[in-house]
């Protein structure tokens, strides 16, 4: 954790309940927590640790049920649905495992979608999309399907999906989760690179060992807290 | 069995507790082919118990006669039975009279008495009197005692007679009393008209009827033999006028006619089976895909690819099979409905029925189960071979295939722009007399044609409209697009069962319509008059009856104030094998004041020939059934002589038995001599300057009150409520189709929020909010019931085509006029959509049913 910076993620006693059928499940418990922007954190721990349901609080998918998150300035745990969206919009992008790419829609398509779903006009934001997959090295797929591509240009497009909006952290959860070992680490080279290059705060949650070699903060979770 | 064992248990495993687990979607799906299998098992059952009535009424009626003696358009000499009795190629002969009479001052419906020697019939019907109420020699009573009869069960249940009680019995001629002698039980003619007739000896009927001498016709049972040449023997010692046919031919016409109706409702209920199908397409399609992983794994452990394509399709027989049980409790409820509607329709239409509660029939049962089951599981069938395609490596992926390649859908399209092009060639095939049978393949061929191309038009539409509707509506609405395009069958199929309902509204509408006017047309212009005369009860007893020489002298008199229009009917067969009326019209004032409406010939020639009895017009129906054309020669044997006529026309006539042919009565009369008429009408002088109602009022002060009359305005009416009231069956089963495709819009929409929860989820991961989440779902269905709403249109015009020109013309033999009812389908289109729209809501209410933190602990 960086003691210099302001706090761009505060959490304070944060906990997530689950029911499942007449069992509780705590996925988060009581987290005291900060990262200052600019950091690039890796949350590392087992299967069932917490790092799914911290980086869903996070990502403005889930809502605490007790504590209280600050990401940005946003009380994530007291946003109405409204603000919730903005938050999702504005303040995080997401990378997943299994990529979750829209099967219909080509590339440039997938790239432009949350700045559409903002209400960006198709052009403008095509412009900016263009940049990011140029960037990614995927300036020779723009017109193709997710099912055209191989698992890391899928991944990439992911990642260029993610910082469409120019969020102030990016969230990867397992990114190289379904990637060969190659395409892992060209995939975590990115995701370093923008914390190195742009200065963005980038979160990523993983059993791998490959981004412990950029982390700037290393955080190890078990039975929902941090060790 | 070890390994069928395993089949089931694997079964269950993979099949059925899954479904457990989604309840409100099998449910659905199950309600959906319940409301099929319940329309098509009570639609057949009700016609089943029509027919079943009319089997037991001409199975009492004939007996075991094998031959009848009849004369065409009028009646048997009753001397003829003592030649036929001593003719040695006659074993029995049984003198037989039949009308329909009522009972004096009262409101209840006519029935039916027979008259008959009850020691000649003997040998050729059975029947018998209750032995509680009356002595086993009642039947001598008939014999012994004039104006006596033995009453149906129900007929003297309903007027609550005793025995020995007396009634007066209405008929065309004389009122006259009866005393009821005894009442009928067990089976035989007992069963006659479900219970509602009378028996009595052939000489009180003859002294009731006025027709002494004659009989309607004389069984016969034929000495043992050859029967065609005992037939021809008998031709040769018989009158030119007295023809001998088949005691069978009229049940076989009658049993074809109800037949033909049964077809045809039954293609209707099909309908909504076959909507109902689509459903368990849906439903096994979703589980095949969304078990793509479990089925991988199968594979994986195992499975056979055969086993994998047997689980998925004993889904969907199972489906078939559970909603078909579920339809047993609704089948009670439609029941009830049907069978007043069917039998009511039946008796209009074709032949009298009394139809006194329905029977299960053990075939009718086993049809509806298979039916049932089999297109439940030949909907199953696409989706399971699907699933058995899934390869075994599929478990190590992550990304699960999805999406329709390119090559299959141009497949889809071209097989059914091939189908839509077979359309008309197959409907104009010939069929069976009576069965629209090529007019209906063509029918399910245009429905699966049109689904067919449906995603290749949801491709297009997609295409052509994600773009502008960004511009228009924004994201959700490109989004909604852009799937609709890449949506593949699975979207088609629920396409499909919209495109199928709406067609039939279409359709149906038009042909309704259509009928509806070309009906009105015909009533305003053939049947016109002020007031319609006949001797009582004439139209139930077929205007057999001549009015009596008092009642045309009455109308005469009355000849300054209104013009009269005699005319004469026979009802004959023409070529002894097509049931039609041949009716006698004074033509000259019946021309000036309407006409007939014309379909072929040249009206303006023709009537002046017409009208001087030099040809006949013949109705659709007729010409239709006997091939007979403009300029073809009439021939019809008629009471000892023949009428021989050239065809100066085709015209429309909806008269409910068969077709028509009309001439003059002034050649009648030049043929037959003195011609009494069956009936009249009248239209008013302007002179007069009375009302119809007025003319009525005079007859009755005249002592008119022995005939049957009914003023021309409500005559018309009637027609028209009838063909309302026949229609009313078909409306309900239309809207039944469209609750089942309505059914299908909502099971398919939540099918594909369900199976896109992890897309919808990273929708609203990167940004989307919930309201632009349904808001897409809202266009989908937009979009999806736009082009079911289109091609259902496309289709239900053509459609329209094949009901009225084809499968009216092979049923009924006759067609309409085409006219669209612009108003009723301006209407229809957003109540469909509406309905349609109410279906996606319970896709709304799926689209968070998996939180979208669940997309980060999936792996």
């Amino acid at each position: 954790m960086s003691g210099e910076s302001k706090p761009l993620i505060i959490a304070e006693s944060l906990s997530r309940e689950y029911t499942l059928g007449e069992t509780r499940v705590v996925g988060v418990n009581r987290i005291d927590w900060s990262v200052a922007a600019g950091e690039l954190v890796v949350v590392k721990g087992n299967s069932g640790s917490g790092k799914s349901t911290l980086l869903s609080l996070l990502a403005g998918l889930d809502r605490p049920t007790g504590g209280r998150l600050i990401v940005s300035g946003w009380d994530v745990s007291r946003l109405s649905d409204k603000h919730l969206t903005q938050y999702r919009r504005k303040t995080v992008g997401m990378v997943f495992q299994s990529f979750n790419l829209m099967p219909t829609l080509n590339v440039m398509e997938n790239v432009c979608l949350p700045a559409l779903l903002a209400g960006e006009p198709y052009d403008a934001v095509r412009e900016r999309a263009d940049g990011h997959l140029r960037r990614l090295g995927m300036e020779r797929r723009f017109d193709h399907l997710p099912s055209q591509l191989s698992g890391g240009e899928m991944q990439r497009t992911a990642i260029a999906r993610a910082l469409i909006n120019d969020p102030a952290i990016v969230l990867a959860d397992e990114p190289t989760g379904n990637l060969d070992s190659r395409n892992g680490t060209v995939v975590m080279d990115l995701l370093a690179d923008l914390h190195r290059t742009d200065g963005r705060t980038v979160i990523i949650a993983t059993h791998s060992d490959m981004a412990d070699a950029h982390a700037t903060v290393e955080v190890e979770l078990k039975d929902g807290g941090i060790v | 069995m070890t390994h069928i064992g395993f089949f089931f248990r694997l079964f269950g495993w993979f099949i059925l507790r899954p479904m457990g687990s989604a309840k409100g979607r099998t449910l659905t799906v199950l309600l959906g082919v319940a409301l099929g299998a319940a329309v098509f098992t009570s639609v057949r059952l009700a016609v089943h118990a029509s027919l079943e009535a009319f089997h037991r009424n001409m199975d009492a009626v004939v007996g075991r006669a094998e031959q009848t003696v009849l004369v065409p358009g009028g009646r048997v000499p009753e001397s003829l039975v003592a030649r036929l009795l001593s003719h040695r190629q006659v074993k029995a002969a049984s003198p037989i009279s039949t009308t329909y009479v009522r009972v004096a001052g009262s409101d209840t419906e006519p029935f039916l008495l027979l008259g008959f020697d009850p020691l000649l019939d003997r040998p050729l019907r059975h029947w018998r009197t209750t032995d509680a109420e009356t002595p086993v020699s009642a039947w001598l009573d008939l014999i012994r005692h004039p104006g006596t009869f033995i009453a149906g069960s129900l007929l003297a249940e309903r007027n609550g007679w005793k025995t020995g009680e007396t009634t007066t019995l209405l008929h065309a001629g004389e009122p006259m009393t009866f005393r009821m002698v005894g009442v009928m039980a067990g089976g035989g003619l007992s069963a006659a008209e479900g219970g509602m007739v009378a028996l009595c000896d052939i000489a009180t009927f003859q002294e009731f009827t006025g027709w002494r001498g004659a009989v309607d016709r004389i069984d016969l049972i034929l000495a043992p033999g050859e029967t065609a040449a005992a037939v021809q023997a008998l031709k040769k010692d018989l009158p030119k006028e007295v023809q001998i046919r088949p005691a069978s031919r009229t049940r076989e016409s009658g049993r074809m006619m109800i037949r033909a109706y049964q077809l045809n409702l039954s293609i209707l209920s099909f309908a909504s089976l076959f909507v109902g199908t689509f459903l368990v397409y849906s439903l096994v399609a979703l589980n095949a895909a969304s078990r793509r992983k479990e089925t991988a794994i199968l594979r994986s452990l195992g499975a056979s690819p055969r086993m994998v394509f047997a689980l998925f399709l004993v889904e969907g027989t199972a489906l078939g099979l559970m909603g078909w049980l579920l339809a047993i409790p609704v089948s009670g409820l439609l029941l009830p409905f049907l069978l007043e509607g069917v039998s009511e329709t039946v008796s209009t239409l074709f032949v009298r029925v009394s139809v006194p509660g329905f029977s299960l029939s053990a075939w009718e049962v086993l049809l509806s189960f298979t039916v049932t089951v089999a297109v439940a599981g030949a909907a199953a069938v696409q989706p399971s071979a699907e699933a058995m395609k899934v390869p075994p490596r599929e478990v190590l992926a992550v990304i699960g295939r999805r999406g329709v390649p390119d090559r299959q859908t141009k497949r889809l399209t071209l097989a059914g722009l091939l189908m839509i092009a077979g359309v008309w060639p197959l409907a104009r095939l010939p069929g069976p007399t009576g069965l629209a049978l090529p007019g209906y393949a063509a029918t399910m061929l245009l429905f699966i044609g049109f689904a067919m191309i449906s995603p290749a038009v949801l491709r297009r539409l997609g295409r052509s409209v994600s773009i502008p509707l960004r511009r228009l509506a924004g994201t959700p609405a490109y989004l909604a697009g852009r799937y609709v395009k890449d949506s593949g069958t699975r979207t088609a199929v629920s396409v499909g069962a919209l495109i199928t309902a709406v067609a039939l509204f279409v359709s149906l509408v038009i042909m309704i319509h259509s009928f509806r006017e070309t009906v009105k047309l015909w009533v305003e212009q053939t049947v016109s008059g002020d007031l319609f005369v006949a001797s009582r009860l004439a139209e139930v007893n077929d205007f057999r009856d001549p009015m009596t020489r008092d009642q045309i002298a009455l109308l005469h008199s009355l000849s300054d104030e209104a013009e009269i229009v005699a005319s004469r009917r026979f009802s004959l067969l023409y070529d002894g094998r097509v049931p039609y009326t041949l009716q006698a019209m004074a033509m000259d004032p019946f021309l000036r004041h309407g006409d007939f409406v014309w379909m072929r010939g040249d009206a303006r020639a023709s009537r002046p020939a017409l009208v001087q009895g030099r040809g006949v017009v013949i109705s659709e129906v007729f010409a239709n059934r006997t091939g007979l054309s403009v300029g073809d020669r009439f021939r019809q044997p008629l009471q000892g002589t023949a009428v021989k006529l050239p065809v100066l026309g085709i015209i429309r006539d909806y008269r409910t038995q068969g077709g028509v042919v009309f001439f003059a009565f002034s050649a009648l009369q030049a043929q037959l001599g003195d011609v009494r008429w069956t009936g009249a009408r009248l239209y008013l002088r302007d002179s007069s300057g009375w009302t119809a109602a007025e003319l009525r009022n005079a007859l009755l002060e005249r002592g008119g009150g022995s005939m049957d009359m009914v003023l021309g305005k409500d005559l018309r009416g009637e027609i028209l409520r009838i063909f309302d009231e026949t229609f009313a069956v078909t409306t309900v089963l239309l809207f039944i189709a469209l609750a089942v495709a309505a059914l299908g819009i909502a099971t398919t929409l939540t099918i594909l929020v369900l199976e896109r929860y992890r897309e919808l989820n990273t929708l609203y991961a990167v940004g989307g909010s919930s309201l632009q989440l349904r808001t897409m779902i809202l266009w989908e269905a937009l979009l999806i019931v736009s082009v079911g709403e289109a091609a259902g249109l496309v289709c239900g015009f053509l459609l329209s085509h094949i009901l009225i020109f084809v499968i009216n013309r092979q049923s009924f033999g006759w067609t309409f006029l085409y006219r669209v009812d612009w108003s009723a389908l301006a209407l229809s289109v957003p109540l469909v959509i509406a309905v349609a729209l109410a279906a996606a809501l319970p896709a709304f209410r799926a689209v968070f049913r998996q939180p979208p933190a669940a997309m980060l602990r999936e792996r």
